[in-house]
């Protein structure tokens, strides 16, 4: 099966569903009309049904949870009972072989109905037992991936207010602080010698990524590194729109200087891998490597003020 | 100037022998010839040898001749070149050298592009790349190094590009260009069917293990122990051979870690570069299969013998964060040999491991990256089974203090493959359960690295001289404090080093009475931490491996209320029947009920 083109899967779903969808319609008209092959509105009504469970549960990937999965099953069955019943004939012919079984006039059918009667008691209590014997699945834990941070963060000795402090070294080539400083410079090579002090900076912070970070965070930023595989929560990815593009830089600065263990209590701090890295590096290294992280993912940081 | 000295060397005995068999021979003979007679050149006769050292010219069996790839374009080159410096140089450097700022950190190291050497090919050894390999090294990463899979984030086009700049910028020691001295002949692995694997493929497979003497470096059992500590790169650095059971690590997986081509071709055309030569020209291409077949065979499997899940997103094995504790029925005891059909059926649970870098001393090369844990309990005690692969075992010597460094230098420190060769501290390892769980509101969990000074944690360390101690933990920062009336319940059941593997089976009664003892309750989920120390690698104190944190649950009985509902259920559904079969009957019948 063909995989899904980047940034493209929403589309690509919609179009494959359509084009199923036509080709089911197509012959199932061609086979009534041309060939003179009448498929059972019941047998049509169970092939979409199974159709759709197959397609949710083995194209999609990573794969959709069940609870998501029955949802839309349900959907489908809706959409089946709304088609079956939508004209008097169709409704008629779809009922048809359910009453042939129940009232089992002939050998078949009465044969038919017997092995249901006893198939379904015993599917209904095996499921059951599944379903309530011990499990050893997961608990379910909720944690809050971006918590309401201090109103001041205190780093080596100083004190930062989180609404109103700056990175120092968000500074562009006319010495001005600039939100957007990096918008101009993505494409810049960080180890040209002759750059302007903000690449100058953006590759420090680089280096020091490079020497801490990746090993969780990933070559890329994307939260893929080395170590990620063994911890849970995972490292946050960056390049995701939801991390370092929705976080004010010096939201940042607070989570990269007191880590996992200055997270309040629905953030677990108990489980998060994340070194509190004010023992590690000094308040400047931060600043940089946070620089490094906005210049690699090409995201301004999130700003209250008029644009 | 040594390292180049390596590499260089190769190059020459390479022109030699390329130049010599054009001018004999041309190129005649095809694949099908090769074939036939591939295994009257590897015969051992003396008389042959006159006859071998001609056969020698040839192209090993399943090689062809390829070609040299296409110049890019100036384009190409300057693309390349921005997605080099905004992703690759952190690592492999400004000069392609493999020493960027982050390669001192990192084991294995970065590549230094600028000798032409690289470790997976398609072509024979000692040749260049295939640029074809180099873009299936950038799509799908390096498993077990810090080299990620590139695809999907960069695309098809950029990942060529980088290669075309890494192959024709980066490179100085030898050219692509060089018609006159560089050579490509090419594995064809498309068009070589794999033999099926079975038994008599697997055991024939280990015989060419044994001729070949694949022990002496990848160890009896193949798990890399062979020869741990005495082998280097060409370039000087340390390095260690392949352990076969964790395939999800091979560097040349290409994200496919049970496929048995992978290790053909490793084993055909050798890792340039390393110690791992090819063996294409004294092995016939079914002795190849055979091999492989053995070798895949080695990797981990689950209790049915199925491979192991792979997650797509991190190359390792599915990790569930749940650890069942089987129940011995009842008045039976947990069996003390890992062997017994208990313990058999039991599901080894994989634990991922990672380097602490969290908190002083960081242990950025990390040599245990995962270990498998079973537990059983009966009415009395719980016991924890450990295995973990270790390529060497490390006992603390008495006069450590003598030559034990203040601070653990880096890897590619010349004084850290010297830590290591000493191996000064204890193999050792650990598992952590809050100490006062019942009482902690869910989620809420002492901290995962030794607890904190609000919750503290009840550790128990197993370390290879035979001891083993119960320790309270109140933070990462502070010392652990033994508590030795606890020590004295903990029990050792097992404990063997053997072929580079560790099995330890540690064993406490569920409910103990001292002060600072975890309680454990069936049906419950008890927080759970890991901890592993590797003694040859220096690990000692918070230089260690973490796992983060896992649930143990003592796996209660079914209960009667279980088998009474399901029961129940059926029932109701007959019921149902009956209602509407009698309801059918009586319309049909024109009785209005």
């Amino acid at each position: 099966m063909p995989g899904f083109i980047d940034g493209m899967m929403p589309i690509q779903l919609l179009a494959e569903l359509l084009l199923i969808i036509a080709i089911f319609i197509l012959g199932a008209m061609i086979l009534d009309k041309k060939m003179g092959i009448h498929i059972p509105m019941l047998l049509q009504a169970v092939f979409v049904f199974i159709a759709g469970w197959w397609y949710y549960k083995y194209r999609i990937d990573p794969p959709l949870p069940f609870s998501v999965r029955a949802i839309y099953q349900v959907m489908i069955s809706v959409g089946i009972f709304m088609w079956v019943s939508s004209a008097e004939k169709g409704w008629i012919e779809f009922k048809r072989p359910i009453i042939a079984v129940l009232d089992a006039k002939t050998p078949l059918t009465w044969w038919v109905r017997a092995v249901l009667l006893v198939v379904l008691p015993l599917s209904a209590s095996g499921m059951t037992y599944i379903n309530l014997a011990p499990s050893l699945s997961e608990p379910i834990e909720l944690r809050t991936v971006h918590p309401a941070p201090p109103a001041a963060v205190k780093v080596h000795g100083k004190k930062f207010p989180l609404q109103t402090s700056e990175s120092p070294f968000r500074i562009d080539e006319n010495g001005e602080y600039s939100d957007h400083v990096q918008d101009a410079h993505v494409m810049d090579n960080p180890f040209d010698p002759d750059g302007i002090d903000y690449m100058q900076n953006v590759k420090e912070g680089g280096e020091i990524f490079f020497q801490n970070c990746h090993f969780c965070h990933g070559d890329n930023l994307n939260g893929r590194g080395l170590y990620a595989f063994a911890f849970n929560p995972i490292p946050a990815n960056f390049t995701d729109p939801g991390t370092l593009a929705q976080l004010q830089e010096t939201f940042v600065f607070w989570r990269v200087a007191k880590g996992g263990p200055g997270l309040p209590r629905e953030g677990f701090p108990w489980a998060s891998a994340m070194p509190p890295w004010e023992q590690h590096l000094t308040t400047e290294e931060i600043w940089k490597v946070i620089l490094f992280e906005y210049w690699h993912t090409k995201y301004p940081p999130r700003t209250w003020g008029e644009e | 100037m040594d390292r180049v000295g390596g590499s260089k060397k190769i190059m020459m005995d390479h022109v030699w022998w390329r130049s010599r068999r054009s001018i004999l021979f041309g190129f005649a003979l095809g694949l099908c010839t090769l074939l036939v007679f591939a295994p009257m050149w590897v015969g051992d006769a003396p008389g042959q040898e006159e006859e071998e050292e001609e056969a020698g010219e040839e192209l090993a069996a399943g090689f062809v001749e390829g070609e040299l790839p296409a110049e890019p374009t100036p384009e190409q080159l300057e693309n390349g070149k921005t997605v080099y410096f905004s992703k690759c140089v952190w690592c492999h450097g400004v000069e392609g050298a493999g020493d960027g700022p982050g390669a001192d950190r990192l084991w294995p190291r970065p590549r230094d592009f600028r000798q032409g050497t690289f470790k997976v090919r398609h072509t024979f050894s000692g040749e260049l790349p295939l640029l074809e390999d180099l873009f299936q090294t950038v799509t799908h990463g390096l498993p077990g190094s810090a080299m990620p899979p590139w695809t999907g984030i960069l695309d098809e086009q950029k990942r060529r590009d980088v290669v075309s700049f890494v192959a024709f910028e980066l490179m100085q020691d030898r050219s692509f260009t060089d018609e006159e001295f560089e050579y490509v002949t090419e594995l064809e692995l498309n068009t070589l069917e794999p033999i099926p694997t079975s038994p008599e493929s697997i055991e024939q497979g280990k015989a060419v293990f044994d001729r070949l003497r694949c022990a002496e470096c990848h160890g009896q059992e193949g798990r890399g122990d062979g020869n741990p500590f005495n082998l280097k790169d060409d370039w000087g650095f340390p390095i260690q051979p392949a352990d076969f059971h964790k395939c999800w690590n091979f560097r040349g997986s290409r994200q496919d870690a049970y496929n048995v081509k992978n290790i053909f071709r490793t084993f055909s055309t050798g890792l340039n570069g390393t110690p791992m030569p090819s063996f294409a020209e004294n092995t016939t291409i079914e002795d190849r299969w055979h091999l492989s077949n053995f070798v895949n065979a080695l990797c981990e499997r689950d209790a049915e013998g199925n491979p192991l899940r792979i997650d797509p997103l991190t190359d390792k094995p599915v990790i569930k964060f749940v650890i069942g504790s089987g129940f011995v029925e009842e008045g039976g005891k947990i069996p003390d040999n890992p062997q017994d059909p208990l313990w058999e059926a039991r599901e080894r649970s994989f634990i991922g491991m990672a380097g602490q870098i969290i908190h002083k001393t960081r242990n950025f090369v990390n040599k245990i990256d995962n270990i498998f844990v079973r537990s059983l309990y009966d009415n009395d005690d719980i016991a924890f089974l450990f295995e973990w692969n270790d390529r060497s075992q490390s006992m603390t010597p008495d006069d450590v203090e003598a030559f034990m460094p203040e601070e653990i230098p880096p890897s590619g420190d010349p004084a850290a493959s010297k830590v290591r060769a000493y191996g000064p501290f204890n193999d050792s390892i650990a598992i952590q359960f809050p100490t006062d769980w019942a009482s902690l509101t869910p989620p809420e969990k002492p901290r995962f690295i030794h607890g904190d000074e609000k919750n503290s944690v009840d550790l128990w360390k197993w370390e290879s001289d035979g001891t083993i101690k119960a320790y309270t933990g109140t933070g990462a920062l502070q010392p652990l404090a033994e508590r030795e009336s606890s020590s004295a319940g903990l029990q050792v059941v097992l404990s063997e080093f053997k072929d580079g593997k560790w099995t330890v089976m540690m064993k406490r009664a569920l409910t103990p009475e001292n002060e600072g003892d975890v309680q454990f309750v069936p049906g419950e989920y008890i927080p759970t931490v890991f901890f592993a120390w590797e003694g040859h690698n220096g690990d000692y104190g918070l230089k260690m491996a973490i796992s983060t944190f896992y649930n143990t649950i003592l796996e209660p009985p079914t209960p009667a209320s279980v088998w009474w509902t399901s029961i129940f259920i059926g029932i109701g559904i007959v019921i149902l029947e009956v209602w509407v079969l009698t309801g059918r009957r009586n319309r049909a019948q024109g009785k209005v009920v």
